[in-house]
């Protein structure tokens, strides 16, 4: 199997598996969903009234919604391909095992995107926060991006701890340490009214950060499932 | 040429050795039993040759091919069955067949050819989920023949069956002639019909490799496993190999050619 064809049809069958086995055992969405929603919720109970700038309620709650969520989702995406170690079946494949790793961020990227569209709206619904049309658009810019470079670290991480008991705990702890960037270019590009030339910057941290970690991730994936 | 060459192979975890120097050939269409008592290192040995598990030091070659990292068509020729189904149980036993077609680049209608071979015709569009251990391990055995490999692994494929999937099983593997087949199991019973070599482990080693024609039954092989492994003299046998170290395979290779019995406790793999 060579070319790029084949490589992205190999891309494309492992997104598809995992969107279609999440579609059916909704496991990762509902874990994921509840927790964004409980932690919007949260902050609207205890800073609703305290913090002055809505603005940076919203901020906060919505990128909080989606990092966390986000963790909590890819541990059990991940507790998926672990159980019956179903991932030793894609490792078995005569496939570029590079492959496998894009497949698997191109669907958490769309997972995580879900999670933060849907942490949007309960940001509107519950902190009762209206986004301007410009931020509005920068946001569904931005929190694409941002899942990639959350499933590109995520992924790997993840696999990593495959075989560890601790997993899905470990799995926040040392996740967001690494999102750092995503989190804090996230949250300066979703401040309203920020000058051209500080969105421009912001922009090239998390492109930047998106390509650092995605090619690392592709070339390391390869000795990372190996035992 | 062997078909399937391990040379030298062993495996750390930390300061535990769970495969230490091991080495042997198979030929092409031989059919070959490992066997040995839980953690003698089976498991380890099989996921090395399934790529899953890179060995700490020694080769491993599949049809003079090194099987490791960036070898990706050398896996085309494998098809492992391990304790685990490797099976996704949110999608239907066909789907599961048809993703590792896709995998494999092979058409699609032979995942119903194979779900009819295991039994499974008529519970191919039901969800893994719902399928008992022996039917998972049936569909789980179609997957690994999706490909139509050349090289067969399996770790304990008669382990928790039922008797309806057990005949099964036996009858797909017993029909598999035409291709190499390296089993690890505990059913020496089993593995004794179906094997013509079987190669005893201890502690991660290779302590024997001997054909089946030299033993009237499996007791006598489970005899023999337990003489090796209590280090008593091993019995004469008519028929049989030697266990090479990693120098008789980098060498020329006689001790291999010899065709009577070489199967001398001194030539075992001892570290």
């Amino acid at each position: 199997m060579t070319g790029i064809g084949d490589y992205l049809r190999v891309v494309y069958t492992i997104a598809r598996k995992d969107l279609l086995v999440e579609s059916r055992s909704k496991q990762t969405t509902n874990a994921a969903f509840v927790f964004a929603l409980l932690i919007i919720v949260v902050f609207s109970f205890v800073f609703g009234e305290e913090v002055g700038s809505r603005d940076v309620l919203a901020r906060g709650a919505l990128w909080l919604a989606v990092v966390f969520g986000g963790a909590v989702g890819m541990s059990h995406a991940v507790a998926l391909e672990g159980k019956n170690e179903a991932i030793a079946g894609l490792l078995l494949a005569p496939v570029d095992r590079s492959a496998i790793y894009l497949g698997k961020v191109a669907s958490s990227t769309v997972f995580i995107t879900g999670i933060g569209l849907l942490s949007l709206g309960f940001v509107v619904v519950f902190l009762d926060y209206a986004f301007d049309m410009a931020t509005l658009a920068t946001v569904l810019l931005v929190v694409p991006l941002a899942a990639l470079g959350f499933s590109a670290v995520g992924v790997l991480l993840s696999i990593l701890m495959l075989h560890s008991q601790l997993q899905e705990s470990l799995l926040p702890v040392l996740l967001v340490p690494l999102v750092i960037p995503i989190i804090l270019s996230g949250t300066a590009l979703t401040e309203p009214g920020l000058s051209e030339g500080m969105t421009s910057a912001w922009f090239r941290i998390l492109l930047t950060y998106d390509l650092l970690v995605l090619v690392a991730g592709w070339m390391t994936f390869e000795y990372v499932v190996e035992e | 040429m062997a078909f399937v060459s391990v040379s030298g192979v062993t495996k750390r975890f930390g300061t535990h050795v769970g495969v230490d120097d091991v080495s042997f050939d198979l030929e092409a269409g031989e059919t070959a039993v490992l066997f040995g008592a839980n953690g003698a290192g089976k498991t380890t040995l099989i996921r090395m040759l399934a790529s899953l598990s890179r060995p700490t030091e020694g080769d491993i070659e599949i049809g003079s091919e090194p099987l490791g990292s960036g070898n990706a068509a050398v896996r085309s020729r494998l098809g492992v069955v391990a304790h685990e189904t490797m099976l996704y149980e949110e999608l239907t036993a066909r789907e599961n067949l048809r993703l590792h077609a896709r995998l494999h680049g092979v058409d699609a209608a032979v995942c119903d050819e194979l779900l009819e071979t295991v039994g499974l015709a008529s519970r191919g569009g039901e969800r893994v989920a719902g399928f008992s251990h022996g039917m998972s391990k049936r569909v789980s055995l179609a997957r690994a023949l999706v490909h139509d490999p050349d090289l067969l692994l399996f770790d304990e494929p008669y382990t928790g069956l039922d008797q309806t999937s057990l005949k099964r099983v036996a009858a797909v593997l017993e029909d598999l002639e035409d291709r190499t087949v390296l089993a690890a199991t505990h059913d020496l019973e089993r593995g004794y019909r179906l094997a013509d070599r079987v190669l005893f482990v201890n502690d991660g080693r290779l302590v024997g490799d001997l054909e089946t024609t030299a033993f009237d039954d499996a007791a006598e092989v489970l005899e023999e496993y337990e003489r090796r492994c209590t280090g008593g003299e091993p019995r004469a046998v008519t028929s049989g190999r030697a266990v090479p170290t990693r120098s008789t395979v980098a060498g020329t290779g006689t001790e291999r050619a010899s065709g009577t019995n070489t199967d001398d406790p001194g030539g075992s793999n001892d570290g």
